[in-house]
């Protein structure tokens, strides 16, 4: 059986941001879902260290939360991105496609193309 | 930014104590509750749709945990537990922390009371003055004269032509006679420029200060502004002191106003109690031109540099102005530099004596410190070793390594504060008493010294460090622990216990050091006082003139001293009465002089030089000094008779080859002398001291303003004489005050007062390290035998006797322990020869303190080695 994929925390926090940038406020299992849904079962994480990351990125000031009603009209509290947030969304979204460019190339190199 | 942000975010957490664990458990059984309704909604059943939600979530407490610890400042709540923890095991072992918290006490309160010396002789040169430091000494300064201070005319040229500095103060220290006459009290004081206290920055207690103008035309302005101190016990703090007439050198002056609290002018630890604008001087000193003279040299000028300017600018800015002084004025300043100076650089004053002493004890001090620290240490290892179990289940419970050394780390850091603050009230005590400090000499001195938040820093930084020192071992130690082997019983490693004996050995090792230390020191201050000075102090009165208010000339000196000593010698009670201008073992040391004798050719460069005092005939007779050769000199209104000087036995010995003396000539600042007598050798400097060449000559030949009477009484209580001096001196002039006046043997009581300081805290200190050192090796031993009761009481049921299980016990600890105190024996050794180099080896205590040491530490070894040794074999055997 393949191994499924370990998740940075770092990486878990990315994953957050562009969630709550994309589809706007969520509680956490909205986001613990999308992350599912996108990853494609790929990444299955304990939904329960989603929080950890959440107070985390709220402590930095990435996020805000409030207590709203959930489409079933649940109490549940909502996670919305704030302009920091949003400001570092972008800066590591860069950093992260310049880090997987740099790796992809190493990939593509063949022993020839260095000679 | 990021982790600022997080910080303030946990702090505000921690400081309001907000517990959303609430919140957290809401948005789980939230979460649960969704992923339940979306399986229901997929077709299973309730409960295993809920029992997936869960097993989906992981696990609830660790993650709760994670959520904590990103929460809370984990840190700091640990530290107050710690701390909690140490108050409480601390108060579990009152003995043990007592012992330690009172010896580190004692060792920093030492440290800090000297340090707060050191750090006011160089960082807070005059006291009531802000940013005193920042002031530079001006020093004129030429190869022969050394640094003979300023003229006034230059003063004033100097003040015009370094720009770089601002405002150049100029004082001149000066012995006033105040009051009435025939009731004169002599009263040191200060002459100074106009700037004076405004440049010192200085507001007055009350009424106003010396103007400018008061110090720019000579003999006008009759003002004088009085100290602090002065003001409280000569007028009782009355207000009404301002305007009042204050009679100095014959003069009225009037008191305009008083200097703030604590000052004491500008040469500390000299105390001034008058300031008097300078160009009063002729009116004071009976008309002196000293102020139009340029070679007349007495001014001390500090400046500090205006804002930019540096200290080479101000150096290179006098450089050339002394220079062009040098041009100007040849026959006074040719030859003439001058340097910028710091107050720590001061190239005279009594600062200079102070701070090579005090550095050296501050050494022993910290050394002494440092053996506090190493007994501490195996005091907490020995303890921390029987805590290895308590250690251990925590380990295994899961506490980090780091938790373990924290635990350790505040549990010492604890007692090290609680030492420190205790020293730092020791230290608060011994500078206030260390204050009271008589008038040392013709001088009033006062140790300005306080405890003050650099001393107390000191002493903070002392504490922690001693902290971390002796935790560092136990910390190590128990964090290494491996649960496992702690926890079985009766284990034992031999690398730990040889731990514990080496920091034994270096702990005897340095109180062996400070102990040799103190006992050569206190035997150098017994064997000086009961050693033979070589003249006879015993029924001798000591008093002091001074003349230099008179403005008299060389004629009038010498013909005062002869009618002084006429009169003297007429009162009933005097056996022989003399004067002379230095007085044996005084703290300031009696002057040597260059010389070249007929007969002595010196071979290697340089110049011979010997200690020189001028006395008036009689001098040997009244000293109880024999003369071995020759005649006393010449009768002091003989004018035939040529220049005349007696050299001592030590003086023949080493310059003139012990050849016959009388008749050669002796040449000293191109005077020439011709030696009549050779007198005994005698005490000079100190008492006890190696014999030292002398050379003395006539009050008739070289007459001086100042003059110490020596009187020897018929009856033997020389202190009786007292009155019947001053009376004679006031017939001979009213204004003039009789001063210092004491008797001989307090004259070296007094003189041996600054010795006497450190041989008391050697008293004090030597039995508490032999006591501290004796308690160490007690707690190892202890210990050590503690954890090997059981392999005891095998060897005793083999039949071992008690004795032999007792000598092997001393004889493996005793091996560590002498090994450091042969170490700690060697260092001295080296010390001594480089504190006294060719100095004979004082074998008394070079032998007595390590004997002494090793029984102590021999006893320590036997008592708990005894008390293992009489176990019960059985009893052994079945513990733990």
């Amino acid at each position: 059986m393949k191994q499924k994929t370990d998740v940075l925390q770092g990486t878990l926090a990315l994953m957050v941001l562009k969630t709550l940038d994309v589809l706007g406020p969520l509680h956490g299992y909205g986001i613990a879902r999308r992350i599912e849904q996108i990853s494609g079962d790929l990444l299955a994480v304990n939904q329960g260290t989603l929080y950890p990351v959440l107070l985390k990125l709220e402590q930095e000031g990435a996020i805000a939360s409030e207590w709203g009603a959930s489409e079933n009209n649940r109490r549940a509290r909502f996670y919305r991105l704030t302009r920091n947030g949003r400001k570092q969304l972008q800066v590591e979204t860069k950093d992260w496609e310049q880090t997987a460019a740099i790796i992809g190339r190493f990939f593509d190199a063949k022993a020839e193309d260095l000679s | 930014m990021k982790a600022l942000r997080r910080f303030l975010s946990r702090l505000g957490h921690f400081v309001t104590r907000r517990r959303d664990d609430e919140r957290l458990r809401q948005e789980i059984e939230e979460h649960i509750a969704m992923q339940t309704a979306e399986n229901v909604r997929a077709g299973l059943t309730p409960i295993e749709s809920r029992r997936q939600a869960m097993l989906k979530f992981g696990g609830v407490e660790a993650m709760k945990q994670d959520y904590r610890a990103e929460r809370d400042l984990l840190f700091v709540e640990n530290l107050l537990g710690d701390l909690r923890n140490a108050g409480r095991s601390i108060s579990r072992m009152p003995g043990l922390a007592a012992v330690i918290i009172i010896s580190l006490a004692i060792g920093i309160g030492v440290n800090t009371t000297i340090f707060s010396w050191i750090q006011m002789i160089l960082f807070q040169p005059m006291p009531a003055v802000t940013g005193a430091s920042n002031f530079l000494l001006v020093e004129p300064r030429s190869d022969t004269a050394g640094y003979p201070g300023a003229s006034w005319l230059e003063y004033r040229d100097l003040q015009t032509h370094v720009p770089a500095l601002r405002d150049i103060v100029a004082s001149q220290m000066m012995p006033f006679n105040v009051g009435r006459p025939g009731q004169t009290e002599r009263t040191h004081g200060q002459l100074v420029s106009g700037n004076f206290f405004s440049a010192l920055g200085l507001k007055p207690a009350v009424g106003r200060f010396i103007r400018p103008e008061e110090a720019e035309r000579p003999g006008t302005e009759s003002v004088v502004v009085i100290s602090y101190d002065y003001w409280q016990t000569r007028f009782r703090g009355a207000p009404e002191a301002i305007g009042q007439n204050l009679r100095v050198n014959d003069r009225e002056l009037i008191v305009v106003g008083v200097a703030p609290k604590d000052f004491q002018g500008t040469t500390p630890p000299l105390k001034f109690e008058l300031w008097v604008p300078a160009t009063m001087t002729p009116a004071l000193l009976g008309g002196t031109r000293d102020l139009e003279d340029r070679t007349s040299r007495g001014f001390s000028l500090i400046g500090m540099l205006r804002a930019g300017a540096t200290r080479q600018e101000a150096q290179s800015e006098l450089s050339t102005t002394m220079a062009q002084l040098a041009r100007d004025y040849p026959e006074a300043s040719a030859g003439f530099g001058g340097e910028i100076l710091s107050f720590r650089e001061a190239p005279r004053g009594p600062q200079r004596l102070l701070i090579s002493g005090l550095a050296i004890l501050q050494g022993v001090m910290l050394l002494l410190l440092l053996a506090v620290c190493g007994n501490t240490a195996n005091l907490m290892l020995a303890r921390g070793s029987t805590r290895q179990r308590e250690m251990a289940v925590r380990v295994a419970l899961g506490a980090g390594r780091w938790r373990i050394v924290s635990l350790v780390l505040s549990e010492n850091m604890l007692l090290a504060v609680l030492g420190a603050g205790l020293g730092a009230a020791f230290a608060v005590w011994g500078t206030t008493a260390l204050r009271i400090a008589p008038m040392i000499g013709a001088f009033p001195i006062l140790f300005p010294t306080k405890v003050d938040q650099f001393t107390l820093a000191f002493a903070i930084v002392l504490g922690v460090a001693c902290g971390l020192i002796f935790s560092a071992a136990p910390a190590v130690h128990l964090a290494r622990l491996d649960p496992q082997d702690a926890l079985r019983s009766g284990s034992n490693t031999s690398q730990r216990s040889r731990g514990r004996k080496v920091l034994m050995g270096v702990e005897v090792g340095l109180a062996m050091v400070v102990l040799i230390a103190a006992a050569l020191f206190l035997q150098s201050f017994h064997s000086a006082r009961q050693t033979d000075p070589r003249f006879r102090p015993e029924g001798v009165l000591l008093a002091a003139y001074d003349l230099s208010g008179r403005n008299p000339d060389d004629a009038s000196e010498r013909e005062f001293a002869a009618r002084l000593l006429e009169r003297l010698r007429s009162l009933p009670d005097v056996e022989a009465a003399a004067i002379a201008t230095n007085v044996p073992v005084d703290l300031h040391g009696i002057p040597r002089r260059p010389f070249t004798v007929e007969g002595r050719v010196r071979a290697e460069p340089g110049q011979d030089r010997a200690i020189s005092n001028t006395v008036t005939p009689g001098y040997f007779n009244v000293m109880g000094i024999p003369l071995l050769e020759g005649n006393d000199f010449a009768d002091m209104r003989d004018k035939a008779a040529p220049a005349q000087a007696i050299v001592n036995e030590e003086f023949v010995r080493r310059y003139l080859n012990r050849a016959d003396a009388i008749g050669r000539r002796l040449q000293t600042r191109s005077q020439s002398f011709a030696i009549v007598g050779v007198a005994r050798d005698s005490a000079y400097d100190a008492l006890g001291e190696p014999p030292q060449p002398a050379m003395y000559f006539s009050y008739r030949d070289r007459p001086a303003e100042q003059g110490e009477i020596h009187l020897r009484t018929r009856s033997g209580s020389e202190s009786a004489l007292t009155a019947e001096a001053r009376d004679v001196l006031r017939d001979l002039d009213p204004m003039l005050a009789l001063y210092d006046v004491r008797t001989f043997s307090q004259h070296i009581e007094r003189n041996l007062y600054l010795r006497r300081i450190p041989a008391r805290m050697f008293v004090v200190l030597g039995p508490l390290l032999l006591g501290l050192a004796a308690i160490g090796i007690y707690a190892v031993v202890s210990y050590a035998v503690a954890r090997r009761t059981r392999e005891i009481g095998v060897r005793l049921a083999f039949g071992a006797t008690s004795g032999r299980v007792v000598l092997q016990i001393i004889r493996e600890n005793l091996a560590a322990i002498t090994r450091g105190t042969a170490v700690g024996w060697l260092l001295a050794l080296v010390i001594s020869f480089h504190v006294v180099p060719n100095g004979p080896v004082n074998f008394p205590v070079f032998l007595g303190v390590p004997a002494i040491l090793l029984s102590v530490a021999t006893l320590a070894c036997w008592i708990p080695a005894r008390r293992a040794s009489r176990i019960d074999p059985v009893e052994a055997l079945r513990h733990e």
